[in-house]
C-alpha cells in the first residue's frame, strides 16, 4: 500500500497525517518516508491549469516555479480564493527583482510564515500581499500600481472584474508624495529606486489622464519623456541634471493636475 | 565641514517634512481601506531621512538645542504651507494641529531628541 501525504509542522516535532480509515499501515507498523518526485507536483499545478493571461512566451522553467509555488501556497494556505503572480519575474529573462504574488484570501493570516516558506523553498525572494476580494477589487479601482500589476499575470483561477477607475485625488496625492525624495536624494538612491519612484509618478499621471495602463506602456513613456533607455535608468547610469529638471516638472505638472481635479470636483 | 554639516541638516529637513506631510495626509484618508498596499521595500523619506540623520554630527547624543529649534520651525513651516495649500483645494479632513506633535515624535524616533 502506498499512500502519498504532507509533512506538517508540529509544535515539537513535525508530522504526516493519514487518514483513520485506510488498508494497512496498521498502529505500530514501521513505515518509509521519502519525498514523491517533483513532476507530481507540477504535474497536480499544471492540472489546475493556470491563467496566463497577456504572456505568451514564458521560459518553461518559470512556468515549472510557478507549478511548485502554487503547490506550495495551496499545500500551506487555508481557504485561498485565488494565487496571482505579477510583476518582474515574468519579463523576459532573468534579470528579475523578486517574486510578486497577491493571496486572495478572507482570514489574511500567515504572510511572514508563508515568505520564509517560499524564500526556502525555491530560493528566489518574495513579496507577498495578503489581500480580501473586496480589497483587490478597490485596488484595481482606485491605484494605479494595482491596475499595472494586472495588466499581465498568472493566476490560479480567472480574476474577474469590470474594469472601473475611481480617482480619488486625496489619495493620489498621497501616492504621488512617495516619489517626491528623488527631486532632493537623487545621489543617495539606486537605479532600481530611481526607476520605481519615476514609474510611479507616470502611472499616476497615466491613471489621472485615463489613458491604459501596463509595465510596457510606462517603460515606453519614460523612455520618451526622459529621453533614456529604461535598463539605464536601472542600473543607475543617468545623468543627474537634465533628468531632475524633467522629473521635477512631471512632478510639478501631475501634481497641480491632482490639485486643480480635486478642486473642480 | 560646516557647509557639509549645512547641507546635511537641509536634506535631514526636506526629508523629515515629507514624512510629516505623508503621515498627517495618510490619517486624512484613514478611510480608504487599500491604502498603499502594495509599498514595496523601498527608501521613503523616512528612511532618507534616518539616513541623513545618521550623518550629522553629534551621531550618538541628541542634537544641540540651536539646531533642534532650527528643525523644527522650517520643518513646522514646510508642513504648513504644503497642508494649506492642499485644504486650499478643498482637501478634507486634513488636522493641522498634528503638526507640531508629528514632527516632535519623528525627532524622537530619529534620535535627534
Amino acid at each position: 500500500m502506498e499512500m502519498i501525504g504532507r509533512v506538517s509542522r508540529g509544535s515539537k516535532m513535525d508530522q504526516v497525517y493519514i487518514p483513520k480509515n485506510r488498508a494497512g499501515l496498521a498502529i505500530g507498523n514501521y513505515v518509509s518516508i521519502k519525498p514523491i518526485d517533483i513532476n507530481i507536483s507540477i504535474e497536480y499545478a499544471q492540472s489546475r491549469k493556470p491563467v496566463f493571461y497577456k504572456l505568451s512566451n514564458l521560459e518553461k522553467i518559470k512556468v515549472m516555479i510557478i507549478g511548485e509555488l502554487l503547490t506550495l501556497i495551496l499545500a500551506n494556505t487555508k481557504n485561498v480564493n485565488n494565487i496571482i503572480i505579477t510583476g518582474s519575474f515574468l519579463n523576459k529573462g532573468f534579470s528579475f527583482n523578486d517574486l510578486d504574488i497577491l493571496i486572495i484570501m478572507e482570514e489574511k493570516e500567515g504572510q511572514d510564515r508563508l515568505k520564509k516558506l517560499i524564500e526556502s523553498s525555491i530560493g528566489i525572494n518574495t513579496h507577498i500581499i495578503l489581500l480580501s476580494n473586496k480589497e483587490l477589487l478597490e485596488g484595481i479601482s482606485h491605484d494605479p500600481v494595482f491596475e499595472m500589476m494586472l495588466s499581465r499575470y498568472v493566476s490560479l483561477n480567472k480574476i474577474i472584474y469590470k474594469k472601473k477607475r475611481i480617482i480619488n485625488y486625496q489619495f493620489l496625492d498621497l501616492s504621488l508624495l512617495k516619489s517626491k525624495p528623488l527631486i532632493d536624494n537623487f545621489e543617495l538612491l539606486n537605479g532600481k529606486e530611481k526607476y520605481y519612484l519615476t514609474k510611479n509618478m507616470v502611472s499616476i499621471l497615466f491613471f489621472i489622464t485615463k489613458k491604459d495602463l501596463s509595465d510596457k506602456i510606462i517603460d515606453k513613456e519614460i523612455e520618451k519623456l526622459f529621453g533614456i533607455k529604461i535598463e539605464r535608468l536601472k542600473d543607475n547610469l543617468i545623468e543627474k541634471n537634465k533628468f531632475v529638471k524633467l522629473y521635477q516638472e512631471i512632478y510639478n505638472k501631475t501634481q497641480n493636475l491632482l490639485f486643480t481635479k480635486n478642486g473642480s470636483k | 565641514m560646516a557647509q557639509n554639516r549645512n547641507k546635511l541638516i537641509d536634506l535631514f529637513i526636506s526629508n523629515l517634512s515629507n514624512a510629516v506631510l505623508h503621515r498627517i495626509l495618510e490619517k486624512a484618508i484613514s478611510d480608504i481601506e487599500i491604502m498603499q498596499k502594495y509599498s514595496k521595500e523601498i527608501k521613503n523619506s523616512w528612511q532618507i531621512a534616518l539616513n541623513y540623520r545618521e550623518k550629522i554630527n553629534p551621531i550618538d547624543m541628541p542634537l544641540p538645542n540651536k539646531d533642534i529649534e532650527e528643525i523644527k520651525r522650517r520643518a513646522s513651516n514646510r508642513v504648513k504651507s504644503d497642508l494649506l495649500i492642499r485644504i486650499s483645494k478643498g482637501y478634507k479632513n486634513i488636522d493641522i494641529s498634528l503638526i507640531d506633535q508629528f514632527i516632535n515624535n519623528a525627532l524622537k524616533e530619529l534620535r535627534a531628541i
